[in-house]
């Protein structure tokens, strides 16, 4: 059963953002002239050079976590068990994610957890969706 | 917990505009009252208003300042949430500005702002005047109501349960102790340092002596980030009065000169900006502007004054501008050279986090006494030059101000 979330940023390029995760695959952004993946998704300007060069690569998904932080107070009104978890994953591609731990928790990384993404299905007022997290690698 | 809605004004550094302003007065609502009373639940307590706080700040600023309403010839205008327009607000406070802006509310880059307006001749005695009703409107600060803020927000990350301005902190601090091996018991001794010196400060609302395991008790909001990691909410007004340097021979407190000025911000990659350099190359580069603009340098500042949102962040900012190196900030105020007595006395009033969450402005109001010398009790001994740092999350704007003689 897709779990209810707080609704997704839509519109040019966070919809193909997540058209993609749809597909299971976890792309980014990356630009032509400078090299540089943006994320979140912009538009169609490259944030860093402005450059509308820009092409959907598809990510390892595998990563590291840099860092992580759990939520006492409850600021979506019983949407997440709380406490809940989230954590900084850098890509290996280099990009940093905001995501979810799967099948493990805040207490359980160490330095330089390796994981990788996974998608689980998700609804939010925009219809169904699949969420891109992280389990370990 | 700033609000990234409000953005400073960029205003560049400019040698020629250094000390030709000065601060000339300063004044402020009743924190502690107004808080006691809005928490106490008597029914006969009327919550102020954005109308009332400009009002009582005003007035207080321009006792203070030693000037009549006829010489306040322009206003800068920050009601954080709301409030009346400008012609309504001049008419309440009793003046006729021929030159009146309304801004965002945060205090950044707005005396630069006015600086400019006062060089550039458009009025001789400027009141920037900032109200914010957090508490009586019942401002909450993460979670559904914040949608759609844009791709450098939190709200962009609520699909995954991050929210609020209290999770960037709390990503911050995680990442600190992984890479200084720092844990939550080292980061309590900023909560306290800034504790301690509320409670030399009649107007600050949490003046009761905090200890390590008073913190460690206490509840978290976003873990690491405990609640005396995080700063007040609460309703206030506070005026800053600036004035033509050529123009307070006759005043009653020494003018405070505005020296010096910078700001940068995050253009891109965010995350790694954020979390892993906690704004340590936006910071260094608008000290750097701030210092060429003065003529001054680092070891001439005997006071900071920084945007304590939270702990961390007031530890980024102290690192940031360069006072120690990373990873030495908290070594740095468990030593006690945050304190007064100590190497850097820094948040002298109590800051957001115990005197008022007054989004930057009760920083220069402390920095003006400390300035003038009329600190009391909490007054750093002989202090020159004082240093104002507002950063958000994205932004970075300092204020070197200076007494005359500096």
């Amino acid at each position: 059963m897709a779990e209810r979330r707080p609704d997704r940023p839509l519109g040019p390029g966070h919809d193909e953002f997540w058209g993609w995760c749809a597909a299971g695959e976890l792309r980014l952004q990356r630009c032509s002239v400078c090299g540089h993946l943006s994320w979140p998704a912009v538009a169609d300007a490259c944030e860093r050079c402005d450059s509308t060069e820009l092409t959907w690569e598809r990510m390892s998904g595998l990563g590291t976590v840099v860092s992580a932080c759990t939520f006492a107070r409850d600021y979506f009104r019983d949407t997440f068990p709380i406490p809940w978890d989230t954590i900084l994953v850098e890509l290996d591609e280099g990009a940093l994610l905001i995501s979810d731990p799967v099948g493990f928790t805040r207490d359980d990384i160490g330095p330089a957890m390796r994981v990788a993404v996974t998608f689980i299905e998700c609804e939010d007022s925009a219809g169904p969706f699949r969420l891109p997290v992280f389990a370990p690698a | 917990m700033a609000d990234e809605s409000a953005a400073g004004v960029v205003v560049p550094p400019d040698e020629a505009l250094s000390r030709v302003v000065a601060i000339v007065g300063v004044g402020h609502t009743d924190y502690a009252a107004d808080y006691a009373a809005s928490r106490s639940g008597d029914p006969g307590h009327e919550a102020p208003d954005d109308d009332s706080l400009c009002l009582a700040a005003f007035e207080a600023a321009l006792a203070d300042s030693g000037l009549t309403r006829d010489d306040v010839d322009g206003l800068s205008l920050s009601n954080m949430y709301g409030g009346a327009d400008l012609e309504a607000t001049a008419a309440r406070l009793g003046i006729e500005p021929t030159y009146a802006v309304r801004t965002g509310g945060l205090m950044a880059g707005l005396i630069p702002a006015a600086t400019v307006a006062l060089a550039e001749g458009r009025c001789d005695t400027l009141a920037l005047v900032y109200s914010a009703a957090s508490r009586s409107i019942g401002r909450v600060f993460g979670g559904a109501s914040h949608t759609n803020m844009g791709r450098h927000s939190y709200s962009y990350y609520h699909p995954w349960g991050w929210s609020s301005q209290a999770a960037h902190w709390a990503m911050m601090f995680d990442h600190y102790e992984r890479e200084y091996g720092a844990t939550e018991a080292d980061l309590a001794h900023v909560a306290i340092t800034v504790r301690e010196h509320a409670g030399r400060n009649p107007h600050a609302i949490m003046r009761a002596p905090l200890t390590v395991d008073d913190y460690l008790a206490s509840r978290y909001i976003v873990a690491p980030m405990h609640l005396f990691d995080m700063c007040l909410v609460n309703d206030g007004g506070v005026c800053v009065i600036l004035r033509r340097a050529d123009m307070t021979a006759d005043l009653p407190h020494p003018p405070v000169l505005v020296a010096g000025w910078g700001s940068d911000r995050i253009h891109h990659s965010k995350m790694h900006f954020m979390v892993r350099e906690r704004l340590r190359p936006q910071l260094q580069e608008a000290a750097a502007q701030t210092f060429a603009m003065s003529g001054l340098d680092l070891g001439d500042v005997g006071h900071f004054q920084a945007y304590d949102a939270s702990t961390i962040h007031l530890v980024n900012q102290l690192e940031g501008t360069g006072f120690v190196a990373p990873g030495e900030g908290l070594e740095f105020a468990k030593a006690g050279e945050m304190r007064l007595g100590g190497s850097l006395p820094t948040n002298t009033s109590g800051g957001l986090l115990s005197e008022a969450y007054m989004h930057g402005w009760n920083h220069v109001v402390e920095a003006v006494r400390q300035l003038r010398h009329e600190a009391g009790d909490r007054q750093v001994a002989g202090v020159g030059a004082s240093l104002y740092s507002l950063a958000t999350t994205d932004e970075a704007f300092p204020v070197l101000f200076t007494r005359p003689e500096v």
